[in-house]
């Protein structure tokens, strides 16, 4: 599950090493990517609006 | 190979960037509001920080180019990745980025808070002048190019501020928050005074807000920004920003014109009165379409020299210049215009270049048709 958070954020950031992303196609399940690229995602725009909100008083 | 690094960056910088910066005439103006001068100084800020990107990059590049050139024998590495190196180039632009939108929206949020104005002003894009209301004071004009027509022909030299002249501007204090509610009453046009970093599109059926807190006195020059027609060169913005006390002395007496104007509605005027109020309506606000002689550039701008159906029907000629004429660039002067300038003008090109009616038509009845 860690690792697929970490491979997530890589993703996010757009910079991802060779070894660990053969690993994810050879071993991860593309549900749990999914799952978590969906929350963490929300998670993102959460994060976003409380900074716009913050910045906006 | 140091100091070839080095000599390329400056020279780059002195090459692209100071000139560029410093040059009057070319960089944005500082401006004479507090906002304006700190839009100045983001435009600098981020103006620097794109000339060291823009330095450090191409110095790279062109050292690379120069240094590991084939002729010395320089061969090409191929690898994959550097994930450390990805990073960086990720994260030092994230950085910039970020640093560079917190004063924005500093700045930004000023900008758009618009409220505890001291004064209020409806500006009103029409093809082809501005409108000015002063609201809550009856002050009301319309402000019109002043460039006289035979300089935009050549027939005689330009003046000094050719184009960004007008005949009435809208004058403001200073040390005032002025509050602008800007709309359209015919096309988009955009409300563009750089000294005052306000530019702002004026949409029929929407009222955009913007403000200013003039900081110097002055004469502030702008043009339309949003292609809005045949004379969209032609409907300059010039700002007159005067000190509180001859603001206050302006209006006052403006307010007083206007009541002056309100009674001259009731009484009776004489045809040479009207004449000469109507040659100078005709003037500022007809002739850029039908022509100072009246002549018109058909078809789209009919002649009123000599217009049979003018001469004979009054009815349709007041009916023409208060609702306008649908289809066409004919625009409704019921709202531009009050009961004496439509009476005036009317009288005026129904008695001008040979239209010798001798009829007067008397503000009072023009007042009686718009309250319809």
């Amino acid at each position: 599950m860690w690792s697929v958070v970490k491979s997530v954020l890589a993703a996010f950031f757009g910079v991802q090493r060779e070894e660990r992303r053969r690993e994810d196609f050879e071993k991860g399940r593309p549900g749990a990517f999914i799952l978590v690229g969906i929350v963490m995602a929300l998670l993102l725009v959460g994060v976003v609006a409380l900074v716009a909100i913050q910045a906006a008083r | 190979m140091r100091t070839l690094l080095v000599w390329m960056a400056g020279s780059l910088g002195l090459a692209l960037g100071v000139p560029l910066a410093m040059a009057n005439g070319w960089n944005m103006p500082v401006g004479v509001t507090d906002v304006s001068r700190e839009i100045h100084s983001l435009h600098m800020t981020i103006f620097w920080i794109c000339v060291i990107i823009g330095v450090v990059v191409f110095g790279v590049m062109f050292y690379s180019l120069f240094r590991f050139r084939r002729s010395k024998g320089a061969k090409s590495a191929h690898f994959h990745e550097n994930t450390t190196v990805e990073v960086i180039w990720t994260a030092v632009p994230l950085l910039i980025l970020v640093g560079m939108a917190v004063p924005a929206t500093a700045t930004l949020k000023k900008m758009y808070d618009a409220s505890d104005a001291e004064l209020d002003v409806m500006i009103i894009g029409q093809q082809w002048r501005w409108r000015y209301e002063y609201l809550g004071e009856d002050v009301a004009f319309t402000s019109n190019l002043g460039t006289p027509r035979d300089q935009i022909r050549g027939a005689e030299a330009r003046g000094e501020h050719y184009l960004l002249e007008v005949d009435e501007p809208l004058v403001l204090p200073i040390n005032r928050k002025v509050r602008f509610l800007m709309t359209s009453d015919d096309v988009i046009h955009s409300w563009w005074v750089p000294e005052l970093a306000v530019k702002q599109d004026t949409i029929p059926g929407f009222v955009n807000e913007n403000w200013v807190r003039i900081n110097e006195p002055g004469i502030y020059r702008g043009q339309c920004a949003e292609l809005c027609g045949m004379d969209h060169g032609f409907m300059p913005v010039v700002v007159h920003a005067m000190e509180e006390e001859d603001f206050d002395a302006w209006l006052a007496e403006r307010k007083e014109a206007a009541e002056q104007e309100a009674m001259g509605v009731d009484r009776e005027w004489e045809l040479a009165e009207l004449m000469e109020r109507g040659e100078g309506v005709y003037g500022s606000i007809c002739a850029s379409c039908h022509q100072a002689e009246g002549q018109g550039s058909p078809p789209a701008f009919p002649a009123l020299a000599g217009n049979q159906r003018l001469i004979d029907d009054l009815e349709w000629h007041l009916d023409t210049v208060i609702n306008g004429v649908s289809g066409t660039a004919m625009p409704a002067f019921r709202s531009t215009l009050n009961p004496v300038e439509i009476a005036a003008v009317v009288t005026w090109t129904r008695n001008a270049w040979g239209n010798d009616t001798g009829e007067a038509v008397q503000p009072a009845d023009v007042a009686e048709r718009l309250a319809q």
